[in-house]
């Protein structure tokens, strides 16, 4: 038993964090703001080459070979460094292709050829739909089902979004499914990416105030010298360091096969979602007038806290599952 | 990153759970006085015969030299055997989680010989003197005065919050054996025999009606310089390295149970009805949020306990990382209890014991305690911030 990451994990974080520094800094992309396209074919298909999409497809479907574990040491960077995109219905797509056994579809989704919306049912076939800009697929994700959809001649509304690096639409979609599962290693899958990804959130927004607390002077010293910003610090990182744990517990539990993977994934989730929440909203305070300028990224982890808090599922449904699941 | 269990691992567990179906007290735990103490003594002794002291201490102390996963899973099957009695609530409490494995770092062969066996055996209790009425969060600026007199210590001052100081054998003890010096290099850590002349302990009531707190008062207490460990005025590092442990595994037992007593809550919620009457209190909208947080919370816990361990499995000892884990620990009880009092009904009017079956008002009351013992969750914080973080001191 152990939690820590092995040597070979240790490389992959490495990689993602360098890739994402340079390609995904969150200034340069800030240009991007309210486009229905924020990352461009070049740049989604470096991820690709990358072999991001593939880390948990096996080897013998074209994938990489690892699994779930290190699909979500991928998402904790992801959130960390705020990074938009369309990951989750990427991943997700992929393994329901793999599933479905559309070895076409899932080399052009594993390659970047094609990309992913998310489509999360709201009403009949009325759909929310995220990061559809260059997008003629869409995951659709309810519970155990998952389907891949044709986006082709469907017509999409764009809605204002709350984050300007996630565009919002909505769409009807009536035709037949390109394929379908119905397979509970879905939802487990998508829990613990989301979990992983706001626990990169809290982990990332504990350091930024921290960080923030040893530059920072005022009254002639660092303000982390003090305790009201010292002890919201010490919470933030318990915070952080809760969720980017069972998060690894949960993924490892899944991957193992255990009797508590489910439960083990929506406590992830539920912690997760919680840390994101409270911490984002404590680094905006911690950073003071800074904290709410457009200019300052703080702001951008919370609205993305927002919208992962409701992707795939919301809070409460998510509460609901983790005290309905079985603890053994 | 994995959960596996070496075949060696799953055979202790099989182990562990065998021994306990077959040795567990079923009779509850005395409250209080000569017959806690016979009770919580037997008790080691009985796992010492079946081999289940000192997990992972060292074999050549005693021990079975086993890992700390090990320990970890020796505590689930204890908390899963359904028991009497809360592992820690013990008066052996200090000697095996503070004592014994400050010795085992610090001590002297001697000192390693006389008293670890007994500690293991259940034949000596345990208490802490760190505390005094002057000196609480600032534990550094104690001022039980200690001077040296030939080969002996002569001890005069008062300790305080000390947990079964009225059947304990033995205290480990912290003095200042040099009042010139700053305040951290003037200290010993000294073992003291509670029967000296000059001692005298006198209880303290506490909120939870706990009858085991302790004051004690010392007046020129002879302790031979032999029983100093470590060396003389170097006892705060040799008092770190106690904490360290205390914020690394000593809490581990509560943190299994912790996780047992939601699921004990989550029945009682489902059979209870809520506070309109109407439903059961499951379906009450803000006692299931706060159930399911209190389940993804106990689930972190042991997430981060399992991580820790990892930690101190590449380290050696246990980091400040600890602090982290005291901190969650200690308000996530704290929450738990009170949550359990509007889950409870009219029963949250009625006072029970500490310890005991389906009892929730007065560990609801000794849960008070959790964010104060071992160092306040204010201190905890500052320790976080400073030495985790590497925020600066104030």
């Amino acid at each position: 038993m152990d939690l820590l990451p092995t040597e070979e994990q240790l490389e992959i974080i490495g990689t993602v964090k360098a890739q994402l520094e340079s390609d995904f800094s969150l200034n340069d992309l800030a240009e991007r703001d309210g486009r229905d396209q924020v990352i461009d074919d070049t740049l989604w298909q470096r991820c690709a080459e990358l072999g991001w999409f593939a880390l948990g497809i096996p080897e013998e479907d074209g994938g990489v070979g690892y699994s779930l574990v290190e699909e979500a040491l991928l998402f904790e960077e992801v959130g960390a460094h705020a990074t938009p995109g369309p990951f989750l219905a990427t991943i997700l797509a992929a393994h329901v292709a793999a599933d479905c056994g559309e070895s076409e579809l899932l080399g052009q989704i594993l390659s970047g050829e094609r990309r992913v919306a998310l489509a999360e049912p709201e009403d009949g076939n009325q759909y929310r739909l995220t990061d559809h800009g260059g997008a003629d697929l869409a995951l659709a994700i309810s519970g155990s089902r998952a389907a891949i959809l044709d986006l082709a001649g469907v017509e999409i509304t764009p809605e204002l979004s709350l984050d300007p690096l996630v565009p919002l639409g909505t769409a009807s979609i009536d035709s037949d499914p390109l394929c379908a599962v119905d397979d509970p290693s879905i939802s487990l899958r998508a829990s613990v990416l989301v979990a992983a990804e706001l626990a990169g959130i809290a982990r990332a927004t504990a350091e930024q105030s921290t960080e923030y607390g040893k530059d920072r002077e005022q009254f002639g010293r660092p303000v982390g010298s003090f305790q009201a910003l010292k002890h919201r610090c010490a919470d933030m990182a318990v915070r952080a360091d809760a969720a980017v744990n069972l998060t690894r517990l949960a993924a490892l539990s899944v991957v193992a096969g255990h009797d508590d993977a489910e439960f083990q994934s929506e406590a992830a989730r539920v912690l997760a979602t919680q840390a994101a929440l409270e911490n984002t909203t404590w680094n905006v305070q911690n950073h003071g007038g800074i904290g709410f300028t457009w200019e300052h990224t703080a702001h951008r982890y919370v609205t993305r806290a927002q919208f992962r808090a409701r992707t795939a599922g919301t809070p409460r449904d998510h509460r609901a599952a983790l005290l309905g699941a079985s603890a053994t | 990153m994995n959960l596996d269990l070496t075949a060696e691992e799953q055979a202790f567990r099989d182990e562990a759970s065998t021994w306990l179906a077959e040795n567990l007290p079923t009779e509850e735990r005395p409250p209080e006085g000569a017959e806690m103490r016979a009770f919580d003594l037997a008790w080691q002794r009985t796992l010492f015969d079946g081999g289940w002291a000192g997990i992972n201490w060292p074999v050549e102390y005693g021990g079975r030299g086993l890992s700390d996963i090990q320990q970890m899973i020796w505590y689930e099957e204890f908390a899963k055997a359904d028991p009497p009695f809360t592992l820690n609530n013990s008066c052996t409490f200090v000697g095996n989680n503070h004592g014994g494995p400050t010795l085992i770092l610090k001590g002297s062969d001697e000192q390693k010989a006389e008293h670890l066996p007994k500690i293991l055996k259940g034949e000596a209790v345990w208490c802490q003197g760190f505390s005094e009425p002057g000196a609480g969060s600032d534990l550094a600026s104690l001022n039980t005065k200690a001077v040296v007199d030939g080969d002996e210590l002569v001890v005069t001052g008062q300790k305080t919050w000390t947990s079964y100081a009225h059947v304990a054998d033995l205290q480990e003890l912290l003095v200042r054996t040099d009042s010139d010096a700053p305040k951290h290099k003037g200290i010993s850590w000294v073992i003291c025999d509670m029967r000296s002349p000059g001692i005298e302990v006198r209880e303290i009531e506490t909120m939870s009606h706990v009858t085991d707190f302790c004051e004690v008062f010392y007046d020129e207490v002879r302790i031979p310089l032999t029983n100093v460990v470590g060396e003389i005025n170097d006892g705060w590092r040799v008092a770190m390295s106690t904490l360290s442990f205390e914020r690394g595994t000593a809490f581990m037992a509560d943190q299994v149970e912790l996780a047992a007593t939601v699921e004990r809550l989550i029945a009682e919620a489902r059979e209870r009805t809520s506070a309109d009457g109407r439903r059961p209190a499951i379906e009450d909208e803000d006692i299931a949020k706060r159930l399911s947080m209190a389940r993804a919370e106990v689930t972190a816990l042991r997430a981060m306990t399992i991580a820790g361990i990892s930690r101190t499995a590449r380290t050696g000892i246990p980091g400040p990382e600890g602090s982290m884990i005291r901190l969650f620990h200690g308000e996530l009880h704290q929450r738990i209890y009170r949550l359990a009092m509007d889950i409870v009904g009219a029963e949250a009017l009625r006072l029970t014991p500490v310890d005991g079956e389906g009892v929730w008002t007065g560990p609801y009351l000794q849960s008070f305690a959790y964010t104060i013992g071992g160092g306040t969750t204010d201190i905890q914080r500052n320790i976080v911030g400073e030495r985790v973080l590497g925020l600066p001191r104030q």
